[in-house]
């Protein structure tokens, strides 16, 4: 995982620094002359190879002072604490969504295999999966807030403002876990310990709510991380639209303004969370499932 | 009086049980009956295919709902029609009066939890009791199945143990409650052949202690000649002939149970599997008019090609022939 980590930071590093554009141009007024340009490459370490200045930035990220930024000299330490915060409150209330209503409806979809419910449930499902997020977000707000006018369409950070971007956050994480959650349970229904519970005489009740949900839930748990790195992908987006300050969202104005500091900055810890979310997963596939757990 | 109640645990009356499989129906089970007494156990052998897991599932109310749907007959449970009681007063039976072991203990047992908290769930389905005292039955059903460290195996889960440990977990989550039923479909067949016969052994024990009557599925003579009581043998989804176990081994009458015995007059050399029979059962689609056997038997007449022989006989000894070979020695 470190290891990872390690690439992922090089690649993130190369990648704000390739990407051309010349951050004197966002961090100067245009009549600076050339010199002056010189001076303040020279005074953020711009002129050094670019492997020292990995070095350097890794050393001062690790020291805990990622810098500021240079657009408008705000700490980074705190631009992450405010940002961050807005952006745990949504990706968390995505993430709860996402199980909270995935795992029921898929639950009750594979107890209800091909009536109307499951029909329904899995057109929804396919319908997640298959919609754009932005076009998603954009419907939202043009129901929701325009033509009902029940929601606000943008702004932070209110509950009644969270409500329609962590809906459109957890849309496709929602059709997935549905799905899955489906299938693991139908896959565990034919299993032969259903018979020996049920010849024991417990309900169906506990036998599907207990102990085939139990099953089904190994390779959802396993995945869950996924659904992390999933979030922090469309935090971008989403954030954007609906104007909802969080890291993604500091993180697109920050390419646009070209500053390199805070994009590079918010771009690690992007990455950061993406791999620890797929760490979780390999975690979380032992923790979900005794087979694989050390035995005694 | 109480010795005619006792006598019938179980009494399956002219069951019919109709599979639904690509696109058809067609009965698997053709009007059986048998009975199961307290302290007895009854063996039912026959081919595979035959029927026999299919009728102990209907005893339990587990047939799979979706292909299999018994059509016609009763089965009494202590002069109840258990096809007559709702959902819920037959799992109420389930495990407390009525109990079964499946075939193979590895896939048998829910691996995400440990056997502790198996055995305890359903007593504690079952009786109104705190959950230490569950604990301490669910440590007396492992234990009276002879699983080692009982107390310490509740927190195990499945993987944990052996094959032949599963098994007797499952015989401890099958009798902890003291059923008065028992039934066993093939409850060796999956183990170790060194581990079986402890298995068997102590399931007869079991049954013993508690004075269950016990149906016992299997395949192995070797194992009829041990435990049985008394013997049914099944074929094409119907019983051909039933009688006590020396009967049965040292007088079969019906052509396919000698046929199965391989017609050898020591009972001491009849162990292992069923013998061969030539020919094959009569797929279940296309019944033949008459006995089910004549095709692949050696003598039948005329009557048994056009019409079906009934099942007839006492509580002694029942067969569905009609032309009985005596035995030639
Ligand atoms: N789920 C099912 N779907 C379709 N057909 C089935 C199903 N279960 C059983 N059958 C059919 O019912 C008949 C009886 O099956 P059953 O399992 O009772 O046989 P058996 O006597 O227990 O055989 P074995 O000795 O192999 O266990 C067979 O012909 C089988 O093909
Ligand atoms: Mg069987």
């Amino acid at each position: 995982m470190l290891i990872v980590l390690l690439i992922s930071s090089v690649a993130v590093f190369y990648a704000i620094r390739l990407s051309g554009g010349d951050a004197t141009a966002a961090a100067l007024p245009g009549s600076a002359t050339e010199e002056f340009r010189e001076e303040f490459r020279a005074r953020i370490g711009l002129d050094k190879p670019i492997y020292l200045q990995y070095f350097a930035y890794m050393g001062k990220i690790l020291k805990g002072d990622p810098g500021h930024s240079i657009t408008n000299n705000a700490s980074l330490v705190e631009m992450l604490k405010e940002h961050g915060k807005n952006s745990l409150v949504l990706g968390g209330a995505a993430f709860a969504l996402v199980f909270l209503i995935g795992v029921p409806l898929g639950v009750l979809a594979s107890l209800r295999r091909n009536s109307w419910a499951d029909h329904g449930i899995m057109s929804f499902s396919i319908a997640g999966m298959a919609i754009p997020n932005f076009w998603l977000a954009l419907l939202a707000i043009w129901l929701f807030a325009s033509t009902f006018r029940i929601l606000p369409a943008a702004g932070c950070c209110s509950g009644k403002q969270l409500i329609l971007p962590a809906i459109v956050l957890a849309f496709e994480g929602i059709a997935l876990t549905v799905r899955m959650t489906r299938s693991a349970m139908i896959e565990n229904q034919n299993n032969d310990f259903v018979r020996t519970l049920r010849a024991g005489g417990l309900s169906e009740w506990r036998v599907m709510g207990k102990h085939v949900l139990r099953n089904a839930m190994i390779p959802i748990i396993s995945l869950a991380g996924l659904r992390i790195g999933q979030i922090v992908g469309y935090a971008l987006i989403v954030e954007q639209i609906f104007s909802w300050p969080g890291i993604g969202q500091a993180l697109v104005t920050a390419v646009l303004r070209r500053d390199y500091p805070v994009a590079q900055f918010f771009s690690l810890v992007l990455v950061v969370l993406v791999v620890l979310g797929n760490w979780l997963a390999d975690t979380g596939y032992t923790l979900a499932n005794p087979r694989l757990r050390r035995s005694r | 009086m109480k010795e005619e109640i006792q006598d019938n645990l179980i009494q399956i009356h002219d069951l019919r049980i109709s599979i639904y499989s690509e696109g058809s129906y067609f009965d698997v089970v053709k009007g059986l009956s048998l009975s199961v007494c307290s302290n007895e156990i009854l063996c039912l052998v026959g081919e595979s295919g035959c029927g026999k897991s299919i009728t102990a599932l209907s005893v339990m109310g587990l047939l799979p709902t979706d292909v299999a749907q018994v059509t016609n007959g009763e089965i009494l449970f202590r002069g109840q029609d258990l096809l007559k009681l709702s959902a819920s007063d037959m799992r109420r039976l389930r495990s407390d009066e009525i109990s079964m072991i499946f075939q193979d203990p590895i896939t048998s047992l829910d691996p995400v939890f440990t056997i502790g908290s198996l055995l305890t769930e359903i007593i504690r389905v079952h009786r109104n009791v705190g959950s230490s005292e569950a604990e301490n039955m669910a440590v007396d059903a492992l234990e009276a199945a002879q699983l080692p460290n009982a107390r310490q195996r509740l927190k195990s889960y499945p993987h944990e143990l052996s094959g032949g440990m599963r098994q007797r977990v499952m015989i401890a989550l099958a009798t902890a409650l003291n059923p008065a039923v028992l039934i066993a479909d093939e409850p060796t067949t999956a183990l170790d052949v060194t581990v079986q016969a402890q298995i068997l052994e102590r399931l007869r024990e079991r049954q013993r202690e508690q004075k269950m009557g016990m149906l016992l599925i299997t395949h192995d003579l070797a194992v009829v000649a041990e435990v049985a009581d008394r013997v049914a043998v099944m074929y094409a989804g119907e019983i051909v002939e039933e009688a006590s176990v020396q009967t049965l081994f040292d007088k079969p009458q019906h052509p396919y149970t000698q046929g199965l015995l391989g017609a050898i007059p020591d009972i001491t050399a009849r162990r292992g599997s069923l013998h061969a029979i030539p020919g094959r059962v009569p797929p279940p689609q296309v019944p033949p008019p008459g006995c089910e056997f004549a095709p692949r038997c050696v003598h039948a007449l005329e009557e048994c090609w056009e019409s079906r022989p009934l099942l007839e006989g006492s509580g002694e000894g029942k067969l569905r022939c009609f032309n009985p070979q005596p035995l030639i020695t």
